[in-house]
This record gives C-alpha cells, structure tokens and sequence, in this order.
C-alpha cells in the first residue's frame, strides 16, 4: 500500500471518530462532545488535504503526474473532502454543531466505501486520452462541490423532518435541542441554491469536456441525461418556492428528492447502457 | 379564452408539470437504448413492441416529435411568463415611494435609533453624504416629522430572473440552430490514404466535403502498464492537391479546418498485415524477414517451401501467432507460431507431447520465432459542425450571470430619518428588502455603526 491510501484511509475512522462524537452531542444534549467532535473533523480535513496533496506527488513520482480526480476512488474521497470541508464553513458561519450529526457520516461512508470496497480500485492509474483534460478537473470540482451542497440539504431536511415529530411535551430531549424550523427551512434553501449553482457549472464545465473530447457537447448519454434530470428537480423545488411560496416539510422532502437523484447520477448510471461511464 | 390559454402558458404548473415529463422522458431515454448507441439489444423486445416504440420514436427519443414539443412548450411557458411578470419588475424598478409616509418608522424597534449629540442642521448634511456612499439614487425631502432621506440598493435584483430566463431560451435556440444548420459525420482513413467523403451520422448517408483529409499517420502510445497513453493521428488537409493545413490529432485536442471541428474518436488495423518471423538454425543469429499472408519463401538446404497460410492477432486468447506451412519433396507439414510460446509452453506442460501443431520447432533442425504482427492502422475521425456552439456558450455565460443576480442580490430600500429630540439629534433608520432578510440586517447594522462612528 502506497502511503497516501493509508492515510486516506485512517482519515475514514477519524470521520468515524466524528461523527459519533456528533451523533452522542445531539443524542445525549451534552455540548462537551460538540467542540471534540468539530475538532476531530477538522483533524481529519487537515490530514485528508494532506493524503490528497501526497497522491499528487506520488502520479508525479511514478511518471504519471495528475491531480487526484480521475477515477471512483479519487472522486469518493473529494466527495468526502467537498462534505467536510463544507460542512465545517456552514457550522462556523451559523456557529452551530447540530447539522454535524447529520452530514459527518456522509463523509464517513464515502470514505469507507472508497476505502474498503472491494469493487473500488485505490491504485493510482494514468490517465487515458479522453481524461487528459483541465476542463475535467473544473469538472469534477464543481460538480462535487455541488453534490456536497446537495448531501448538506440532504442532511437539513433529514433534520426538519426529525423535528416534525416533536410534540409539545413529550418529546425527546434532543429533538428540543435541534434548531428551529424556519432557521432549519432557510438553510436549506441555503444549500440548495449554492448546490444548484455548482451543478450548473458541473454541467456547463462537462459540456466544455465533451466538446473538446467527443465532438459534441452533449449527447443525451445517461450520465449527462441524469444530471439534467436532477438538475429539472431542484429547479422545479427552487421555482415551488419563489413562486408558490412552498417551504417547511415539502422542501425537506424535496431536498431527500433531490439527493436520490444526486445519489443516481453518480452512482446508479453505471449500471445503465452507456457511452461513456467514466470509472 | 384568450385569457385562459395566456394564463396557462404562464402558469407555473405548466413548467413543474414540463420539467416532471421531460424528467421522466429523459429516464426512459436511459433505459430504452437509443438508435445511435448500435442498439441491437431491444430485439428482445419482440416485434410487436419494438413497432409500437418505433412509431412513438422511443429509440431515438431526444430527436421525437414529441420531446421537441415538450421543449417548445417550455419555452413558450417562460416567454409568456416573462412578458407577463416583466411590467411588475419594471414598475419595482423604478417606483419611487413618497418620502412623507411615517409608516416605515413604525414600530421601529430601539437598536434602529441613534440620539447623536448636536442640532440636526449640523447633522442632516454628513448622513446625506454617508448614505451616498452607500446607496445609489438618494432622495431628500423635509417633512413635518423631520427629514427623510431615502435610498435603494440592488435595483436590479429584479432582473435576475429575466437573465436567467433568457439565458435558457438562449441555450434552446443554439441547441436548435445546432441540430438544423449542423452536421456530424464520421469516416474511417487508412494510413496514407485520403478522403473528402464522410458518413453522415443522424441524418444518414454520404457528405461531400470540399476539401481532402489524408492519414498520414496513425500511432498509439502506452504506458508501463499497458494502457493506452496517446492516441495520435498525423493529418494533413489538402485543397486542389495543396497541403493547406498539416497537424497531430489528438483526443482532446480537435482540429477545425473549414469551419469543420476534427476529433480523434477511433482507430483500428487494416486486416492482414505482415509478421515479422526470425528463423534460427541451432543457436545461430537467425535471418529474419517481413512478410504477408499467402506469401511464401524457401530454405534451400532442405528444399523447404514456407508459406504463411494465416495470421491472428489474437488465436485462441493466447495472443499474436501465424500458420505456417512446409513443403519439401518428402513431406508437408503445418504448425502454428506463437509470439507469446514461452509463456504458453511454462503455462501448460506438455504441451508440444499434446499438441505438437503448436511446436515452432516442428521443423527440425529450425526454430520460427514470431517477434510481432506489424499492422497498418487506419484512424476513425468524428467530424462536427455546429454553428450554435457560440449562442449556447453565451447562454451558459449569462445563466451563471443570472444566479449572481437573482441569488446574491437584492433590493434594498433604505429611509433615514433625522428629527431633532431633545435639542439632540436623532436619527431613524428603517429598512426593507425584496429577499434576504440577513443581508438586509447586516446591511443596515452597517449602516448604525457608521451613522455611529462618523457622527458620534
Ligand atoms: C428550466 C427552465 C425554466 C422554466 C421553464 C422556468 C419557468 C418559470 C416560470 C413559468 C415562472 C413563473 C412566472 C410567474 O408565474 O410569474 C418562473 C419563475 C421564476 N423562475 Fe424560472 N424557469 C426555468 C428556469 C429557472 C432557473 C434555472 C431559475 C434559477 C434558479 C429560475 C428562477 C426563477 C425565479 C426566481 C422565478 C420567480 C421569481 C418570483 O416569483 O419572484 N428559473 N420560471
């Protein structure tokens, strides 16, 4: 094992590490867990950023230098990077840990199933001629960081949805401790518009890919196809919003909606017939 | 009537319903394989469904009657929408609310009202200039309550959505001048040899081109491990017999000649092709030579004709390998030539006692070594010409452009009242926003602290 995909892979029980810290902060309603668990979050970001840094090297090393964005392994860890990196800017600027709980094991699970899936090649390969391309690292950027927008509202209407069982008395402690609907509401849409922006560009960096490597840029292939499509459904809850003023529980659930179709166009179009499935 | 369809069509059920249906159309458009993927597989589909599919265009379903239509209804939907909304935006724009209305002050809550020390004659004309600093378009006015200053922000928030709009009728139309004006083709050239005609490929059959593209080359690089690393097609682009344009084509890197964008999409090699053969005698050097299928040569020593009957690149998974015969007055005999026969040989004992075909040292006392199958390439070139590629790059310009407006900005209004109280001076402010009500918040705190700092 090279030591980067050992690194890489230690960071996956420290988002572990994490995220349980976060779970028993909103489980137990004791805030001593929630700077430990900031902490070790940040922890892991730092040493991922440097696992990712150290795979870049190595391609060099061996010959075939390209940033580490080329294939399923190298983009789950960017999703897990994009997630927590994200994630840790929304909970300084609302300076509240409770979303942690909720998104953390996003990261946690892109991780483990980049680092432990049998079916997931960790090897750092060279890049075939269509990859050879800086339009494919804006993509793959853009698109990832809209995709962690997305896992984040997918996390917040989790959340709303959790505070909807709250009754007047009888409810458990933490479902008090969660914030307020409207503020949970806000910040969803928050997300959503951030994530929507960045699956623009994705789509718009993708094309200028195809363009320059297929000769069209765009060619109804499913990946494309699903992109537009989840691109329909969060247009379609941004417009009930603007418009016909829809917010609280019809925008959580649009937003769990939305990230199955997140979750389908990065994972499920493999198994459709394709032109180009690109891992 | 009129009226209805109008409202219809602007209607924002009619975009959720369109963006639902095209969603929808586009998930079967993944399931059902489309003509131009070499569809073979819906034959299992029976006869009888793959008519009906036909007839509804379900195997090339983005190019449907029915999917255009579904778009044009889309674009309709906004244009109407947008005309209709636009005399709103408009008068939002450019309202000027009357500056004697106290409502604004109203149940303005402590923290929005700062007592400055000094008469409101001194103060009145350093919060006129703070606020130009900040806002566009201040107004003044003395009222009986005091005087009242108003000023906006982001007046053009409410454009936003038009840009938005716009963009994407701007994407559709070069999608559409795209699919009318331009072409795709595909065509295969051998190395060395040229071309001007190409397959036309949705639109089917044969285009001419005024030009000539010669292969003058075709070569592929790997890396260490095998995979591919370049693929690289030399090509030249003549006019009556000139060479006008000569260059490397590679993936990613297109070559436009005549307004006609070039790709490297394939390649493959001519069948047939010459092996290249060493033949040893004992443990001597070994003569090697070049030769094709069918054609033959002599090892007169032994009065031996050799003949290449066949050559695989591939037989039987086990890589390069050439039939080859020998006739001598004696005998005939036929065995085959691995390239890889050292692998094969450790792989499976025995195997010359099993299969002595496949014994390159049939022939006693020589030995055939097969070094490699030189092939000629011929490379696969995607052509593509697309006069709407510029309109719909501009379109996703502007729809980025768009989002900035409509998402990151907004219409602030902005009154400032000074009154005196108390033979102090005390300043008001009240404000309101289209959207974004923290934006509006830090704004205005901004706006105390300065009032604060600068005056205080
Ligand atoms: C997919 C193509 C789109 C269609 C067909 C479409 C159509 C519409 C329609 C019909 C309305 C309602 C107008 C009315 O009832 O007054 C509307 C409003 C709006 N659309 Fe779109 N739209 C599209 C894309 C977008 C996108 C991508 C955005 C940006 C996220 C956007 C932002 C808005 C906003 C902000 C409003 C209404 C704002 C308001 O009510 O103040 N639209 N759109």
């Amino acid at each position: 094992m090279i030591i980067n995909t050992t690194i890489l892979s230690w960071v996956t029980f420290i988002y572990f590490g994490s995220a349980i810290f976060y779970i028993f902060r909103t489980v137990t309603g004791k805030e001593f867990f929630g700077p430990l668990a900031s902490f070790i979050a940040l922890a892991g970001l730092i040493a991922q950023t440097f696992g990712l840094i150290l795979r870049w090297f190595e391609s060099y090393k061996m010959g075939i230098g390209h940033a580490p964005l080329s294939n399923l392994y190298e983009s789950l860890i960017f999703f897990a990077w994009t997630i927590v990196l994200l994630y840790l800017i929304v909970e300084w600027r609302i300076k509240s840990r409770n979303l942690g709980a909720f998104v953390i094991p996003f990261a946690f699970l892109s991780m483990a199933f980049a680092s432990f899936s049998p079916n997931v090649n960790s090897r750092i390969q060279p890049l075939i001629p269509a990859l050879q391309s800086n339009w494919l690292i804006s993509h793959v950027i853009t698109c990832f960081f809209g995709y962690a927008a997305f896992t984040i509202a997918c996390g917040l209407g989790f959340m709303y949805l959790l505070k909807g069982l709250e009754k007047e008395q009888s409810s458990r402690p933490f479902l008090r401790f969660l914030p307020g609907r409207e503020v949970l509401d806000e910040l969803t849409y928050h997300s959503i518009v951030i994530g929507f922006i960045f699956l623009t560009l994705g789509i718009i960096t993708g094309s200028v890919w195809a363009y320059s490597a297929w000769g069209s840029y765009w060619s109804w292939d499913p990946k494309e196809t699903w992109s537009l499509v989840t691109w329909f459904i969060y247009a379609a809850m941004l417009h009930s919003r603007f418009v016909s003023g829809w917010r609280g529980k019809r925008m959580a659930i649009m937003s769990l909606i939305g990230f199955a179709s997140v979750l389908f166009t990065y994972f499920g179009v493999n198994y459709l017939p394709g032109l180009h499935s690109y891992f | 009537m009129k009226k209805i369809i109008l409202s219809f069509l602007s209607s924002l059920k009619l975009t959720i319903t369109l963006l639902i249906i095209i969603a929808v159309a586009s998930i079967l458009g993944t399931i059902i394989p489309q003509q131009y993927e070499g569809g073979e597989s819906f034959r299992h589909l029976g006869p009888g469904l793959v008519k009906a599919f036909n007839s509804l265009q379900l195997f090339d379903m983005y190019h449907s009657v029915w999917f255009i239509i579904l778009m044009g209804l889309l674009s309709l939907n906004l244009i109407v929408c947008s005309l209709n909304r636009f005399p709103t935006s408009w008068k939002l724009f450019r309202k000027k609310p009357s500056l004697d209305r106290s409502k604004p002050f109203e149940n303005l809550s402590p923290d929005r009202i700062l007592v400055i020390e000094g008469n409101p004659h001194e103060v009145i004309g350093r919060v006129q200039n703070l606020l130009q600093k900040r806002c566009k378009r201040v107004r003044k006015k003395d009222t009986a309550n005091g005087t009242v200053f108003f000023g906006e922000k982001g007046t053009y928030s409410h454009f936003g959505v038009y840009v938005i709009h716009l963009s994407i009728l701007i994407i559709i139309a070069g999608a559409i001048m795209g699919s009318l004006l331009g072409f795709n083709a595909f065509v295969n050239i051998a190395e060395g040899e040229s071309t001007s005609t190409v397959h036309l490929g949705r639109q089917k059959g044969i285009k001419k081109l005024d030009f000539t593209v010669r292969c003058d080359k075709f070569s592929i690089a790997y890396y260490d491990n095998g995979m591919p690393k370049e693929y690289r097609s030399n090509l030249s682009f003549l006019k009556n017999n000139n060479v006008i344009l000569q260059g490397p084509l590679l993936v990613n890197h297109p070559i436009t000649f005549n307004g006609i964008r070039f790709y490297q999409a394939s390649y493959g090699s001519i069948p047939g092709g010459q092996a290249n053969i060493t033949v040893k005698k004992g443990n001597d050097e070994g003569t090697t030579i070049k030769i094709k299928q069918k054609d033959s040569f002599f090892l007169k020593e032994k009065d031996a004709k050799v003949k290449i009957l066949r050559i695989e690149k591939n037989l039987m998974s086990m890589g390069p390998a050439v039939l080859i015969s020998i006739q001598t007055p004696e005998s005939n005999m036929r065995f085959w030539v691995f390239k890889n026969i050292e692998k094969i040989r450790d792989s499976i004992p025995g195997l010359f006692k099993k299969v002595p075909k496949f014994n390159p040292g049939l022939f006693k006392p020589y030995y055939f070594k097969l070094n490699r199958i030189e092939s000629k390439y011929y490379t696969g070139l995607q052509l593509s010409h697309d006069p709407g590629v510029s309109i719909v790059a501009i379109g996703s310009y502007f729809i980025i452009t768009g989002f900035f407006i409509t998402f990151f900005s907004s219409h602030k209004r902005l009154w400032v009242r000074v009154d005196e109280k108390e033979g102090k001076s005390r300043i008001s402010v009240a404000t309101t926003s289209n959207k974004d009500p923290v934006g509006l918040k830090r704004e205005t705190e901004h706006l105390l602290s300065h009032f604060k700092n600068e005056l205080g």
